[in-house]
């Protein structure tokens, strides 16, 4: 009559949390699929989020023995491959996790880190657990305590982020990129040469030349590809090598180049084009992508650091010393990074109105996790500045689940709308015949 | 209190250049029995030219040892450094494979080619192809000591403005006109195109990248402080003819033109100096334009110059790689947002920024409003359009 109990707690709500978070993890990877349009090659960036979240498995690292997980675009990656190890992106979309982790987390954090702590406090994702060290950046008050809550699992190290740019703060940087090579060696085992630097250079270098390549072909046509599909690829090159992520990321660059030749398009309406910027979208929190695409909007470009803006900037080497490595990294993890964590961020309102030229953008959705201060800050100059140029922003705060999902609805159609009366009513091409 | 301590150091330091440049002739670094300015080209190929060589010899010998000197001190300095000291051999110690290089741009190898003839036609020019343009004044640190220069170098009626004032009216005229004609056609495009010194600074940088040598790195602090003493150079310069001293014992320009030509000269301070100016300009490149007299007064007339960096402000990421690059550390390069014209009076036109930046069209560089050199990002990346072999699996 009565079956006897064999699993604990503790196996009843880890099988539960798996349950949940691979069914989420498999819907919105349906939902993505479902979008018309996608470009062909884009299977190895689904095949990696699909392993990664649905099965739960192990990151394919090749030849690279051990994985270091990161939690922001300033750490640089070239050093961890001159390390001889691969680096993962942790910062995470995950609804199930984040849900654990608002028991843990005090009720402001935002839900990147709460997220973060519940995957921490399960310990179930292949991911996460199987990262020999994490490096976290100190880009705000959330990223230093989960730093610190981290420790207590797995080998951490911080960078301190300054507030400003000048020549001393990079020097400083510098010191840390150091200390950091210092550790990664001692995990690794492997001394980090000129030669291997300089193949580091090379593999991450590769693979930016392809998403150069992708974005340059991007604006080059409207509507070549939809942006749900852009950011899945980027998405995916958190948990594959970058000389993987390259040579997938150049078989679908070669079919956006034959969709230019062709005139092919993933639409033949005009619909409106929307850029997202703000807190960062990681898959699979990926519902207002996709949620402006499936009400006939088109994200035509993302400056988010998970998105378009995460791998852009080069490090340009200036002076080929070892030494003179160390330097452009540290240049460019600081510099050209818009990342609000710095006092004057001036720059990325420039970059936005750049990205607005070049993709011919007609709206602006300013995407903030709730919690996700910094962001928060910047939404008021940025409206004033778009303001002036007479272009639409709206301010779209959400968090890691799906009960706001029908309210985000409610705005992004109601935006949508907006933008389709201010362009000009498409005429009617077909010629009329019979009266 | 810091700024205190600069004042008094920054004095210092001037005086102690005034000083050696007041008292140059006092410090004998290659004195020859007669100074004997005539050459000719078969004296070029002759057993005497050797002789005139050996102070040369000497100044490179020197700074070679200098170098190295440097060098191993930074070493010892790297590994005794508690946060370097692990990687204080891979700083030093001798490299194993390269660095990933963009293709080199038609801009720079013109530039190269043009700075190699224009220094061949500044030493030897007379002797090959005569005197003919003699007359002309090119604002350049290119020595007037050698009397078989091909154009005459504005530096010495500058550095010695009672003698320009003897001269008959035309002559000044002349003076002045070709001299500002250059400046105004050329700007300061003639410290990075034509000037021998110049290119020397830049063959030395060549030689550090070559072997992966770690530089100096400047700081916009550093550059600050050398302000002073690069505007107290200039007033030696112009100042030094009046108080009745000669600015050519202190010039380290003389140290190259006239010994190259075959013209036996004594040097001074200028020696001393020239092995100070090879081993800055190894580890810093162009070392001296950022104190050079002749380019402090080109630079006054930047903003009339028909060569121009232009910026597109709106492409621009404030990545700082122009910054980087840039020989003169200017800084404003990166941090202008409105203007579009970027031309600094320390400019000397080198295209390295324009070489160094990532984002198409943020930065050219423009002859009379036509664009003969812009950055793109696709030659910033044709390092690693490709994964080399030995990386293709990883």
């Amino acid at each position: 009559m009565f079956t006897k109990r064999t699993e604990t707690l503790r196996q009843r709500q880890d099988r539960r949390f798996i349950n949940k978070e691979t069914q989420t993890a498999a819907k919105y990877l349906r939902r993505m699929k479902e979008l018309s349009g996608a470009p062909e090659g884009i299977e190895p960036f689904y095949n990696t989020l699909e392993r990664i979240y649905v099965d739960m498995d192990y990151v394919k690292s090749g030849a690279y023995r051990h994985t270091i997980g990161t939690y922001c675009v300033m750490t640089p990656p070239e050093l961890i491959y001159a390390a001889g190890a691969m680096p993962v992106k942790l910062c995470s979309g995950n609804y199930t996790a984040f849900s654990i982790g608002d028991d843990i987390a005090p009720r402001d954090a935002c839900p990147l880190v709460k997220a973060v702590a519940g995957f921490k406090q399960t310990g179930l994702m292949p991911v996460y657990e199987d990262c020999s060290m994490m490096i976290v950046p100190i880009t705000c008050d959330c990223k230093k305590k989960i730093a610190g809550m981290l420790s207590d699992r797995c080998e951490v190290m911080t960078l301190h982020i300054p507030a400003t740019r000048n020549d001393d703060d990079i020097e400083e940087f510098t010191r840390q990129l150091y200390e950091l090579m210092e550790r990664l060696e001692n995990i690794t085992g492997n001394r980090i040469t000129y030669e291997s630097l300089s193949d580091a250079f090379r593999i991450v270098g590769y693979a930016q030349y392809e998403l150069s390549e992708f974005i340059r072909l991007k604006k080059q046509m409207p509507y070549l590809i939809r942006g749900s599909h852009a950011m899945a690829i980027l998405n995916a090159a958190s948990y594959m090598t970058a000389g993987e992520w390259g040579r997938a990321l150049h078989s679908v660059n070669e079919t956006l180049k034959k969709r230019i030749a062709e005139k092919k398009t993933v639409t033949s309406k005009k619909l409106p084009r929307i850029l997202l910027t703000g807190s960062p979208i990681v898959f699979p929190n990926i519902k207002i992508p996709l949620l402006i695409e499936e009400n006939g909007g088109i994200v035509a470009g993302d400056e988010t650091c998970m998105g378009e803006r995460g791998m852009w900037d080069p490090a340009v080497i200036t002076d080929n010393s070892f030494d003179g490595m160390i330097n452009a990294l540290a240049n460019r993890a600081l510099r050209p990074c818009p990342c609000p964590t710095f006092a004057d961020n001036s720059q990325r309102i420039y970059r936005i109105k750049q990205l607005i030229k070049e993709n011919q953008i007609q709206g602006v959705i300013y995407h903030v996790l709730r919690g996700c201060l910094v962001y928060d800050f910047e939404y008021k100059r940025i409206e004033d500045e778009l303001g002036k140029l007479g272009i639409p922003v709206i301010r779209l705060e959400s968090d890691y689940n799906e009960e706001d999902i029908e309210q985000l609805r409610i705005r992004i159609e109601a935006f949508i709308e907006l933008i389709k009366l201010r362009q000009e009513p498409e005429k009617n091409k077909a010629v009329r015949k019979n009266f | 209190m810091r700024s205190k301590k600069r004042i008094i150091i920054t004095t210092l330091v001037c005086i102690g250049i005034g000083a050696l440049a007041y008292f140059a002739w006092l410090f004998p670094f290659y004195v020859f029995d007669t100074n004997n300015f005539s050459t000719s080209i078969e004296k070029l190929f002759s057993v005497g030219y050797l002789k005139t060589l050996v102070p040369l010899f000497i100044i490179i010998g020197l700074s070679a040892v200098g170098i190295v000197l440097i060098v191993l001190l930074r070493r010892m300095l790297a590994k005794s450094d508690k946060n370097y000291r692990r990687f204080a051999d891979v700083r030093t110690g001798r490299t194993r494979g390269k660095a990933p290089k963009q293709k080199t741009a038609a801009f720079m190898i013109i530039r190269w080619v043009v700075m190699i003839v224009s220094a061949i036609i500044l030493i030897w020019g007379g002797l090959i192809f005569g005197m003919g343009i003699s007359s002309l004044s090119i604002p350049v640190l290119s020595c007037p000591w050698n009397t078989e220069e091909m154009t005459n170098s504005s530096c010495y009626y500058l550095s010695h403005l009672n003698e320009l004032f003897e001269l008959p009216i035309g002559s000044i005229l002349l003076f002045f006109i070709s001299t500002l004609g250059f400046i105004f056609v050329l700007g300061r495009v003639i410290c990075g195109f034509i000037c021998p010194v110049g290119l020397i600074q830049d063959i030395m940088d060549r030689l550090r990248r070559r072997t992966n040598t770690e530089g100096i790195k400047m700081n916009e602090k550093m550059y600050n402080a050398i302000t002073p003493v690069k505007w107290f150079i200039l007033l030696v310069f112009i100042g030094l003819c009046f108080a009745g001293g000669n600015f050519c014992n202190f010039c380290p320009a003389v140290a190259v033109s006239p010994i190259l030509a075959g013209m036996s000269t004594s040097l001074y301070v200028s020696g001393f100096l020239m092995v100070l100016v090879l081993m800055g300009s190894f580890f810093k490149r162009r070392a001296f334009c950022t104190v050079c007299p002749l380019g402090t007064i080109m630079g006054f007339f930047h903003k009339i110059s028909l060569f121009r960096i232009k910026k597109d402000c709106h492409s621009c990421t404030e990545c700082g790689a122009c910054y980087e690059a840039c020989p003169m550390g200017i800084k404003m390069i990166y941090t202008e947002r409105e203007k579009t014209d970027v031309t600094h009076a320390n400019c000397i036109m080198c295209g390295e920024c324009v070489r160094c930046c990532p984002e198409d069209n943020a930065l050219s560089l423009t002859f009379a409003g036509k664009k003969i050199y812009t950055s793109s990002r696709k030659k910033i990346m044709s390092g690693t359009d490709k994964l080399p072999e030995h990386l293709s699996d990883l």
